[in-house]
């Protein structure tokens, strides 16, 4: 501590801000903006998105390196081979979202948010739309990527897919857009148990475990319990038509459409957001 | 300007704030004072909304804070030195509470060198040290130039060069015609930076006044006797009201009577006096007299003999608990 440079004639206020200035003032595009200036300022943001990054574009090359290897593919159409990676791409997503809000709450930035945000929804919306935007733009780049660098393998089989494809395109937004609801859906339970470790098993149970055990297990209330999870439902948009035609007749619950499965995992995200912002406007900070 | 009109707070059965209600000037430096536990903390966090009051109002200038427009510009507070990510540079963070209200990046600047913190505002607040995360917490509540300033313990782990900034601070902000809210255990610190004091204890106003009325009356109302016929002395003296304490045979300590009554007593019996003072109590000796029954947690004094224990020894008490 060299300097201390406030000399009791100088003014502390500066001139910087004017006190008649109308433009010092709390708005929700300027909350976005400093929720932005949060996350991209933490190491944990540029390490999980890089890390998604590489796992989605790595577990697509080992599927399409793999496919080249068989006779005629492993019947996997090309949309799904350049999609192969979100299964560890949603994990990676999910521990960030988990971190955007409980890292606040570990450390005790919260405060400081919502002293600043002091009505506190502004600041919850805020950090969404920062996530969201940043999981779909990663996860979308992520996959266009693996779709360029699987191209000249997927090429000779007749896999590569074909990004004007209606079907094609489907699989491969709602692989985005599935990977984005989940980290919503992480985002919230962050918010609801402000702790990183508490929301991480939660969110990593539910979607490794529960979901599974659920799949498997052979009694009618799991079968029909079973498409409605998050995870299940929610992954039906980015199921291409081959895969629903082949497990789809043997189902014994409900078959959800692609989209149906979409809605259902929203429904899920905004029933736990909204829990999460009344709660966040009544606890303590 | 701050008003409290029957703050309450409750965590369960316990009750930490109990119904205060007060009023924080603009122009004057007011403090805070109170033990450990005694609800400061839970008050001037329920003036900015982190915590929601069981029962009262509080409002500053004139609303509850999360109703301004503006709230940066209203108050800035420093309320717990770590409420920062710790992963975050200090410029960073005081970036993004900067962008909350379109706070130019100027004034960010200006805040760090403000608080002497250029040398490490590219650096991750996890590895700063508590005078440091100190400095970053008051920069924060200056960058919206506010009207108000509430500051919790400012001065802890500041050195004595930061503990004389703060008061400077402070004391230039006040005159400024800001309204200046701080609490701090250093009772000293406080008389030398407070013009008026509010003491709390148990989560109820105890005092709420300028700070020399606050001195004044603990003052004169104990006297300091040394003589050789002490015993003789007490004898005279003794009646309603009047209370002795010695801590060795030939000092007496006298309250309830005045040093004129003694050294006429005393003439009168043609007892000879060494010494007749009366104690002007410090800030700090009316702080642990207004706060004696009011600390939650006594620490038991050991090796210190009943009739040792005097006013001085008294003061080790909640001194001892002080964080």
């Amino acid at each position: 501590m060299s300097t201390t440079t406030l000399s009791p004639t100088g003014s502390p206020a500066g001139p910087a801000v004017d006190p008649t200035a109308d433009d010092v003032r709390l708005t929700f595009g300027r909350v976005v903006a400093s929720e932005w200036i949060k996350f991209r300022s933490l190491r944990s943001t540029v390490w999980t998105l890089g890390i998604t990054f590489v796992l989605m574009v790595g577990s697509s090359l080992l599927m399409a390196a793999g496919t080249v290897g068989t006779d005629g593919g492993i019947g996997l159409p090309g949309a799904s081979i350049i999609t192969f990676g979100y299964y560890f791409g949603q994990l990676a997503m999910a521990v960030l979202a988990v971190l955007v809000i409980s890292g606040e709450y570990g450390t005790g930035m919260i405060r400081s948010t919502f002293a600043a945000v002091p009505t506190r929804l502004p600041a919850l919306a805020a950090k969404a739309i920062v996530l969201a935007v940043t999981a779909f733009v990663v996860s979308m780049v992520s996959i266009l990527v693996s779709w360029l660098v699987t191209y000249r393998m997927l090429e000779p089989l007749g896999l590569a897919a074909d990004l004007t494809d209606p079907e094609t395109i489907r699989v491969v937004l709602g692989a985005g857009l599935y990977i984005t609801a989940i980290a919503l859906f992480a985002f919230a339970l962050g918010a609801l148990l402000r702790h990183t470790a508490a929301a991480l098993a939660t969110v990593f149970g539910l979607l490794l475990v529960v979901e599974t055990v659920f799949m498997a297990l052979p009694q009618a209330f799991f079968r029909n319990v079973s498409p409605f999870l998050p995870g299940t439902a929610g992954q039906r948009v980015m199921l291409p038509e081959e895969v629903l035609e082949m497990t789809d007749p043997g189902a014994i619950g409900p078959v959800l459409g692609p989209w149906e499965g979409y809605a259902v995992l929203v429904a899920w995200v905004v029933v736990l957001l909204a829990t999460a912002a009344v709660l966040l406007r009544r606890r303590d900070a | 300007m701050i008003e409290a009109i029957g703050l309450t707070k409750r965590y369960g059965a316990k009750t930490a704030v109990d119904g205060v209600s007060f009023t924080v000037a603009p122009g004057k430096v007011t403090g805070f004072l109170g033990p450990n536990g005694a609800g400061k903390s839970t008050t001037m966090r329920m003036v900015v909304g982190l915590d929601r009051p069981t029962g009262g109002t509080v409002t500053v200038n004139g609303r509850p804070y999360a109703q301004h427009r503006s709230p940066l510009r209203e108050v800035g507070a420093l309320l717990d030195a770590k409420a920062v990510h710790t992963g975050r540079s200090a410029y960073n963070h005081l970036l993004a509470m900067a962008a909350t209200h379109g706070v130019a990046t100027s004034r960010v600047t200006e805040v760090i060198e403000m608080t002497g913190l250029e040398p490490v505002a590219r650096k991750r607040v996890g590895g700063f040290s508590l005078g440091m995360g100190q400095r970053l917490g008051i920069a924060s509540a200056l960058l919206g130039d506010p009207r108000t300033l509430i500051l919790d313990e400012p001065v802890n782990g500041l050195d004595p060069e930061g503990v004389l900034w703060v008061r400077n601070l402070v004391r230039y902000l006040a005159g400024e015609g800001r309204t200046v809210f701080l609490s701090s255990h250093l009772m000293s610190e406080m008389a030398l930076t407070a013009d008026h004091i509010i003491v709390i204890g148990r989560g109820r106003i105890i005092a709420d006044a300028p700070v020399s009325d606050i001195v004044g009356r603990a003052s004169g109302t104990t006297v300091r006797v040394r003589s050789p016929h002490a015993t003789r002395l007490v004898e005279l003296l003794s009646g309603p009201g009047i209370t002795v304490t010695s801590s060795e045979p030939s000092s007496l300590e006298i309250t309830g009577t005045t040093a004129q009554a003694i050294g006429e007593t005393a003439a009168s019996a043609q007892l000879v006096l060494h010494e007749l003072t009366p104690v002007v109590s410090s800030l700090e000796d009316a702080y642990m007299s207004l706060t004696q029954d009011s600390v939650e947690y006594h620490s038991t004094t050991t090796g210190l003999h009943p009739h040792h224990l005097g006013a001085h020894a008294a003061t080790t008490t909640p001194e001892g608990l002080a964080r």
